[in-house]
């Protein structure tokens, strides 16, 4: 499927940093049977599948701006976070980062971005990660001076400064990932890759993470892509989301259109005087819970301006309070209603 | 030119500094492998001395008495011990790191993937069976007969970087089956096996089966060049027959590392990366 919705892109500095133009991606993967004889049967004749992890993705991300890429796994953000940073080559389809085209690996490309994976570790497992700084500004041909104070700033920014200077096999998840994100700033990249930094992580580190990566976008308008699966990350930190099913392009744009795009309902919570009757609120709504005085409706969006007023008249509420359905919740639901399988097609 | 090169030079000292550090934080780890390394060569040049006491020579007519033999063993634990240093590491971990997807964070570093890939680990523990090898060089060089010319001291050198680039050149094209395969387990085996032909004269391998096997180690895998030609210059005379070795060995090594860059190159455009 080509997904021509580019309009989410918002270029806030009048330049256009990633432009992806019908980017597919396409792996042939070989079916291992159950069993011994099958196995032997396999040593000279293999099934094989098609299998579409990119169909034909389209997108512009403009200089400064912070996107998050959801999805289910397995959905291809992670296979397009690989293409951009030159990883793997595509199938078919363009894109361009920073003028250079990924997966010619252009040094001149590679010096200004970077890529942080939670899922794996780049730091020197058995050294400090001061030494993989060293090593780092080596590598980039960082200058001394400012390779010494974009590191200060970076490890007092995250805290992590007596980290620095402790074998990286001896640090907790979350110490690593800070000292993973310095490194990986080190040499002040323009485009940040980010595949889902917080994973495993507690909410404190979380939160620091966040305040972090806040700033450093804001301060260094550096452009983040980022994939997560936690909408934490994304309330705290996107303004521009693209959620990806099955390798095509579902939602394009601002986070608050999802809500209001794929949400037809509000969430309205009372606290009423003494528990309601059995079917005393279905007028109102869908009663979500009902637990003791407290009940929990499920209101048409178009409705809510009139009902609420007359659940006021007719009621003794104590309190009340009206949301949007939780992101997790509305991202469940496009997820389930995503694009068709990826098989392709299968050949002997 | 000139920058590039210090650049690379400056991040293998850093890698090697790396390493080092490393080696000291385990160095019971360290000692030992020192230890089991020179273990086995001590246990190999016993044998070879047991030999020696059956029979004054390997072949007959070919040269290879005790002295120049054990010039040829010497010449064969210096390349070798240079091969299991600074290369076979990162070698044996690409296979894991293709195998995870480790290798991801390689291919976006702005440096050749190849130095990288071939040369961010370093065995300092493998460099004492090299000191070992030049000291078995000296005993055996004063007591030969045959001492070498000025020239054949000058080649010995080259021969022996030409011998490292043979072999590497070989790791690299495994190190690339790797990238292919997706796994490539048996790399070492495989090294182990091919390596083995070197570690004898070429003379042994004659009649209807070692010729043509002598013929395939020299021209195609030229893994027969590798020890035999620096050897050979250090411990006999220059014959006619030896500057065509020579040359051969300086072709050879040429060859080797220009078809090794295009296959690791080719193999680095299919890499399918691993999921995350």
């Amino acid at each position: 499927m080509h997904n021509s919705n580019r309009g989410g892109a918002v270029d806030t500095d009048g330049a256009a940093v990633i432009t992806v133009d019908s980017l597919a991606k396409e792996y042939r993967v070989y079916d291992k049977p159950e069993g011994l004889l099958a196995s032997v049967t396999g040593l000279f004749h293999r099934t094989s599948r098609l299998v579409e992890a990119l169909r034909g993705v389209s997108l512009t991300v403009g200089r400064g701006e912070f996107v998050a890429l959801l999805g289910p796994n397995g959905a291809g953000k992670t296979t397009f976070l690989k293409l951009l940073s030159g990883i793997i080559t595509p199938s078919r389809g363009t894109a361009h980062v920073l003028g250079h085209v990924p997966w010619e690996r252009a040094d001149d490309f590679r010096r200004r971005f970077a890529l942080v994976m939670g899922q794996r570790n780049q730091l020197w497992w058995d050294l400090p990660a001061a030494e993989s700084f060293r090593l780092h500004k080596e590598i980039y041909r960082i200058e001394p001076a400012r390779f010494e104070r974009t590191r200060d700033e970076l490890v007092d920014l995250l805290g992590v400064r007596k980290l620095m200077l402790q074998p990286v096999r001896e640090l907790s998840l979350g110490e690593r990932m800070k000292l993973e994100l310095v490194a990986a700033l080190l040499h002040e990249p323009e485009v940040l890759f980010l595949d889902e930094p917080t994973i495993g992580l507690d909410v404190v580190a979380q939160h620091t993470i966040h305040g972090f990566l806040k700033a450093v976008q804001a301060e260094r308008r550096v452009t983040v892509v980022l994939t997560t699966h936690y909408m934490k990350d994304v309330a705290a930190l996107c303004e521009r989301v693209v959620v990806i099913t099955h390798g095509s392009i579902l939602h394009d744009g601002p986070l608050s259109e999802i809500v209001d795009r794929f949400t037809t309902h509000k969430i309205v919570t009372l606290d009423l005087d003494a528990t309601p009757s059995p079917g005393q609120m279905e007028r109102f709504g869908f009663p979500c819970e009902i637990r003791g005085p407290r009940v929990t409706l499920r209101i048409d969006r178009t409705r809510i301006a009139d009902v609420l007023p007359e659940i006021l008249r007719s009621e003794s509420v104590r309190d009340v309070s009206v949301e949007d359905v939780p992101l997790e919740e509305i991202v469940a639901t496009l997820f389930r209603a995503g694009a068709a399988p990826p098989m392709a097609e299968a050949t002997a | 030119m000139v920058l590039t090169m210090q650049r690379y030079v400056s991040i293998f000292l850093t890698f090697a500094r790396a390493c080092l550090v490393r080696d000291m934080t385990f160095r019971a780890n360290f000692l030992l492998e020192c230890v089991t390394s020179l273990g086995w060569m001590s246990m190999n040049l016993a044998f070879y001395l047991l030999i020696f006491t059956f029979t004054s020579e390997i072949g007959r007519n070919t040269g290879w008495s005790k002295e120049p033999f054990f010039a040829f063993v010497a010449t064969g634990l210096i390349i070798n011990s240079i091969v299991q240093a600074l290369f076979m590491p990162s070698a044996e971990e690409l296979t894991e790191m293709v195998r995870t997807g480790g290798l991801d964070a390689v291919l976006v570093q702005p440096l050749d993937a190849q130095f990288m890939l071939s040369m961010h680990r370093i065995d300092f523990s493998s460099f004492a069976n090299g000191l070992v090898g030049v000291g078995l060089l000296g005993w055996a060089v004063s007591r030969m007969d045959h001492v070498p010319s000025l020239v054949a001291w000058l080649l010995y050198p080259l021969l022996i970087l030409c011998g490292v680039v043979i072999l590497y050149s070989l790791i690299i094209m495994l190190a690339a089956a790797t990238i292919f395969l997706g796994r490539n387990q048996s790399l070492y085996d495989f090294w182990f096996y091919l390596t083995n032909f070197s570690r004898y004269p070429a003379e042994i391998y004659s009649g209807p089966w070692g010729g043509p096997l002598r013929m395939l180690c020299t021209f195609v895998i030229p893994i027969l060049l590798v020890v035999n030609v620096p050897a050979r210059a250090i411990a006999m005379p220059l014959s006619g027959e030896a500057w065509g070795l020579i040359a051969a060995t300086l072709i050879a090594a040429s060859a080797s590392l220009v078809i090794s860059r295009l296959v690791f190159q080719a193999a680095l455009a299919k890499y399918r990366s691993a999921s995350s």
